[in-house]
């Protein structure tokens, strides 16, 4: 019956005893050190590939952080107060170090550096967690693999966005927490407030994880150790994590006079939902149902439907494991953050996301969904740590599902920054300011409107007059005949701030500036001869008001 | 009592083979390639859609014509779903295994005035053989005689594989290889069911190239039968049996075949037809028909139309709506046209409590199967009735069920949940063998609409309409019942024989129960 056991076999036999062994032990020694390894080199082949390939530039915010951070360091007025209040500071802060040269800027290292740091450290970190949890080195790795083999995630660590910074401040303050939950030691809840606090300082999602990490510390302590000891580790946890958002608050209050100035100032999130909200595209605002239904759409799309649902699964087995802690399960709950603040986000109109097909046609904003990346990598890692025989499938099917992502090129963030929205193609514009503005003379420009011009210029910051460079900005709006030689908006739109002051201004009234051209995105203005030589168009020149 | 079993097996197979008899589409007689034009033989008749077409034009031209390559009317009948080769001749655009495999039954319904029924009833002959093999792959779990009939009646009659056992599709004849392999690999482990799995193997991608994805597992599942890793503290011992090598030839066989048929319609014998650009012969504007001039409109809209490759026909992105059209939808969703399936899920869980090996293999056909359809451009399976690309899992989740069955015997609940589930899955069935399985996709229904300004369904409800209009594709209603019985009585015939018989087994599984105890 069994003919084929009693066929003839050949047995190849390791000795253990010396080079299996060694690398064995080199393994349990350094697994670690292997797995970071090949973490850099992945982070920096991927960005070797968008660079090249152009797409790391893509999205109009990766520039605009860019312009922000050199801004910084030059210009007409560099300094701190350049970080501003349109977005929260880290990124920018991060980039100082590099932004100088010329390379990091114009090739956005700069701000991918921090990305892809916070690429491998929230690879390490999703590997820490599984490990502290009890998962097997199999499950580990698939933690791994899962993060970090999303097209989407890969994208973005190439680029200067700052999702990758939030998760990985995000995820090392909820593993932080989830450590202390587990050990009870104090040192980790100040990690974890200090990872906390930095996400503070890179994106809004950051004061949501610090008010449900208060939540569920609360709820914790208070389960295990009575009132007082709560009061204790509330304030002890939410002085160090609440930090970044006071200094915010203070930071607004010194340089803009009021200390709510990101939330209701000219550029703020709020004033650009307000136009949406007119133009009637922010469907969410106001139904909870829907902003449910996109944000979970923009969650499968960009997190792969198949590895979302598997996830949501380990989620489900991880909650009914009773080998596990409750309070893990209870601080874990933070790693869930970001699904409940982009839903509220979007119910609340503080955030837009259009996901095709659903809302708009386009998919801006559609990366928001990536957030979830970490947890759902944790519990794809521990499903196929419990799913014991079935765990070859289910990695087998991964591995089926991900080879036609990569096949295909499935990264619907490289369709928003390529296309629609987020993308900004402004090369008409910025070419021919590169071919023929290179003489003398300042560009008068509003940042907050063509940030992406300024960045695709190639010129330095000190050639442009906007809205960030003081005293040049308001006597060059009043009178840009004595400092503009070009200038660059959009004629007509009052909601481009150098239209709206230059179009009172008499120069423009008297016709001294000359159409150049129409352009998707702009036009441009140059000042006619006659009115050349009355030019301001040295660096330093002292205003009098 | 041995005999009396024997003769009660033998009468369920009759059964069987008599309700699919009842249901088989077709016409009497056998067209020629003008004939196969005509509407009563496409349109009104059995040659509804371009899949059946297809493989039937490849039939009749290897037949009737002694070649690959279509002659004009074969290929007008077969457009769109036709390849044009670089000398100008036109050659089918499907692989060409079900086509080959048609050819007896085509020449034997020829012989008897009913070539195209003939060529049907190969598909009818393989949903046959999937019922007793998914009666025997369920006896091998454990499950009772009568737990595993009624699986394997939910299989052929309480979901959409049904409406594809009476014409001529690829489905049944994949679920056969693929349940034919794993019925191989948990019967034997000698080197010749090795050899039978590569030839399976093989032979099934010259059936459905996508074949090779859903045989996958069990290709690597016998892989470890040549290949075992054994590890203890000592040493890592690594078992090749290199006798077990030889058994490869065997998929040459199918592999040769396969190479023959590419040159012979394509010149190049590793072309996969599927790759090769549509050639759309009607171009005749008025003779468009409103449903091809929607779906022309439709890829017109289509801006990421890119050059054909075997792997840009999956695309991940797609997941989501492909889980809900297969799921979920009321368009083709298991959810609405076969639910009685969901009780497998029951059935796996017990399975995988048993930690049976070949367990894994039965998981990875059914996650590879609804993951590469859920990937592929079109969900919806073209106008098609139910999920017809989920019909593999189908037949795997009906094993299942018999498990659940067996381990529920005892439950007067569980059966209660159970009965109705199955007589909905039936009646819901029966409707698209029956009639027809020309069903849109919603868009494509909704475009119709708006073209035509009928209300045009794109669920079951649209077979309903069809019976309630007393019309039938089944070849002996058409021949010998339509003016005896209107369709409405014949299809209540055919259902409620299926009842009676599953509700007679179910009370006999019950009362066997009782005796035991």
């Amino acid at each position: 019956m069994n003919k084929m056991n009693s066929t003839k076999t050949l047995n190849i036999s390791l000795n253990n005893s010396s080079f299996a062994k060694k690398i064995s032990q080199f393994w349990a020694r350094y697994h670690v050190s292997i797995i970071i390894t090949l973490l850099i080199i992945a982070s920096v082949f991927a960005f070797g590939v968008y660079y090249l390939n152009g797409l790391g530039l893509s999205y109009n915010d990766a520039r605009s952080h860019l312009d922000i951070g050199r801004r910084v360091v030059e210009g007409l007025k560099p300094g701190l107060a350049q970080l501003g209040s349109v977005w929260l500071p880290l990124p920018h802060i991060l980039m100082v170090p590099t932004i100088w040269n010329d390379f990091f800027w114009h090739s956005g290292l700069s701000g991918a550096i921090q990305s892809m740091v916070s690429f491998v450290t929230t690879a390490v970190i999703i590997y820490m967690f599984l490990k502290k949890i009890g998962v097997s080195i199999f499950g580990r790795i698939i933690g791994v693999l899962i993060f970090t083999l999303n097209l989407n995630i890969l994208y973005l660590q190439s680029t200067a966005m700052t999702e990758l910074l939030l998760i990985a401040t995000m995820t090392t303050g909820v593993y932080y927490l989830m450590l202390w939950s587990k050990d009870e030691r104090i040192l980790d809840l100040i990690k974890s407030a200090f990872f906390v606090m930095l996400s503070t300082l890179v994106r809004y999602d950051g004061w949501f994880l610090l008010i449900l990490s208060i939540i569920l510390i609360a709820i914790e302590v208070l389960r295990k150790k009575g009132y007082k000891v709560t009061e204790g580790t509330v304030i002890l946890f939410a002085t160090l994590a609440g930090f970044g958002v006071a200094l915010w608050f203070l930071w607004n209050l010194l340089i803009f006079k009021d200390a709510l100035y990101f939330i209701y100032g000219p550029y703020s999130a709020r004033a650009q939902q307000l136009q949406l909200e007119e133009a009637g595209v922010l469907a969410t605002k106001g139904d909870i149902f829907f902003s449910t239904k996109v944000y979970l759409y923009a969650l499968l799309y960009s997190s792969n439907a198949f590895i979302t649902i598997l996830g949501s699964i380990g989620a489900v087995i991880f909650w009914l494991d009773k080998k596990i802690k409750t309070s893990i399960k209870i601080v874990s709950t933070a790693l869930f953050a970001p699904l409940a603040f982009n839903i509220l986000a979007l119910y609340l109109g503080h955030s837009v996301l259009f996901v095709q097909g659903l809302s708009g046609d386009t998919w801006f904003n559609v990366r928001y969904g990536v957030m979830m990346m970490p947890p759902i990598a944790i519990f794809v890692g521990y499903l196929t740590h419990k799913a014991t025989s079935l765990k070859y499938v289910l990695v087998g099917l991964i591995t089926f599902v991900l080879f036609f992502s990569f096949v295909n090129l499935d990264a619907v963030t490289i369709d928003d920054a390529r296309v629609g929205s987020s993308q900004k193609n402004v090369s008409e514009v910025s070419n021919w300011l590169k071919n023929n503005a290179d003489k003398d003379g300042f560009i008068l420009i509003s940042a907050a409107s063509h940030d992406a011009i300024i960045f695709s210029s190639g010129f330095p910051m000190s050639k442009f007059i906007h809205e960030g460079t003081g005293a040049y900005w308001e006597s060059a709006t009043i009178s840009p005949d004595r400092w503009a030689r070009w200038i660059v908006m959009r004629t007509n739109d009052v909601n481009d701030s150098t239209f709206k002051l230059v179009s009172e201004s008499k120069a423009y009234e008297l016709g001294r500036y000359t159409l150049v051209n129409h352009y998707p995105f702009a036009d441009i203005y140059e000042i006619k001869p006659e009115f050349v030589e009355n030019l301001n168009t040295e660096f330093s020149i002292r205003i009098s008001k | 009592m041995r005999i009396v079993r024997k003769i009660l097996n033998l009468l369920f197979y009759l059964f069987v083979v008599a309700i699919l008899a009842l249901s088989l589409r077709g016409n009497l007689g056998s067209p020629n390639s003008i004939e196969m034009n005509s509407v009563e033989w496409k349109r009104e008749g059995p040659f509804e859609l371009s899949p059946e077409r297809g493989r039937i034009a490849l039939v009749y031209s290897l037949v009737e014509n002694k070649s690959f390559i279509f002659d004009l009317n074969i290929t007008k009948f077969t457009a769109p779903d036709v390849a044009q080769r670089k000398d100008g001749e036109f050659v089918s655009l499907f692989a060409p295994g079900v086509s080959f495999t048609a050819i007896p039954g085509y020449v034997i319904g020829k012989y008897f005035g009913a070539s195209q029924v003939g060529a049907y009833a190969t598909s009818t002959l393989f949903a046959l053989l999937n019922v007793v093999l998914i009666q025997f792959i369920a006896r091998r779990f454990g499950v009772t005689k009568a737990a595993s009939m009624i699986a394997s009646l939910t299989y052929l009659f309480a979901s959409p594989a049904f409406a594809y056992a009476i014409n001529l599709y690829q489905h049944h004849i994949s679920t056969f290889l693929i349940l034919l392999s794993v019925y191989i690999l948990i019967s034997w482990k000698n080197i010749w069911s090795l050899a039978g799995i590569w030839f399976l193997f093989a032979a099934s991608i010259v059936i459905d190239y996508p074949n090779v994805v859903l045989l996958s597992p069990i290709a690597i599942f016998a892989l470890t039968r040549i290949f075992v890793f054994k590890t203890d503290q000592e040493k890592l011992v690594i078992k090749f049996k290199y006798f077990a090598f030889l058994t490869f030839f065997t998929a040459l066989i199918p592999i040769g075949f396969f190479m023959w048929s590419n040159i012979e319609s394509y010149g190049n014998p590793l072309q996969l037809s599927g790759t090769l650009e549509r050639v759309k012969v009607v171009q005749d504007e008025s003779a468009l028909t409103d449903r091809q001039l929607v779906q022309r409109e439709l890829e017109g809209k289509n801006p990421d139309k890119k050059e054909k490759t075997a792997t840009g026909f999956f695309q991940t992105r797609k997941l989501l709506d492909g889980f809900y059209i297969h799921i979920l939808s009321d368009e083709r969703g298991v959810l609405w046209y076969t639910p009685v399936m969901l009780f497998g899920i029951i059935g796996a869980c017990l399975l995988y409590r048993k930690k049976t090996t070949i367990y894994v293999v039965l998981i990875g056909i059914v996650g590879l199967n609804i993951i590469l359809y859920s990937m592929w451009g079109d969900p919806w399976g073209g106008w098609a009735f139910g999920s017809r690309y989920l019909i593999p899992s189908y037949a795997i989740l009906s094993v299942f069920i018999g498990i659940a069955l067996s381990y529920f015997r005892k439950s007067y609940i569980f059966l209660a949940i159970f009965l109705p589930v199955f007589i909905y899955s039936v009646l819901v069935n029966a409707l698209g063998a029956i009639t027809t399985s020309t069903i849109p996709p919603k868009i494509e229904a909704v475009a119709l609409e708006k073209l035509s300004g009928v209300e045009e369904k794109y669920s079951f409800n649209r077979n309903i309409d069809y019976l309630l209009s007393n019309q039938s594709k089944s070849f002996i209603w058409r021949t010998f019942a339509k003016d005896k019985i209107p369709a409405v009585s014949y299809y209540w015939i055919l259902v409620s024989s299926v009842l009676i018989v599953s509700g007679s087994i179910l009370a006999y599984m019950k009362l066997m129960e009782s005796r035991d105890e």
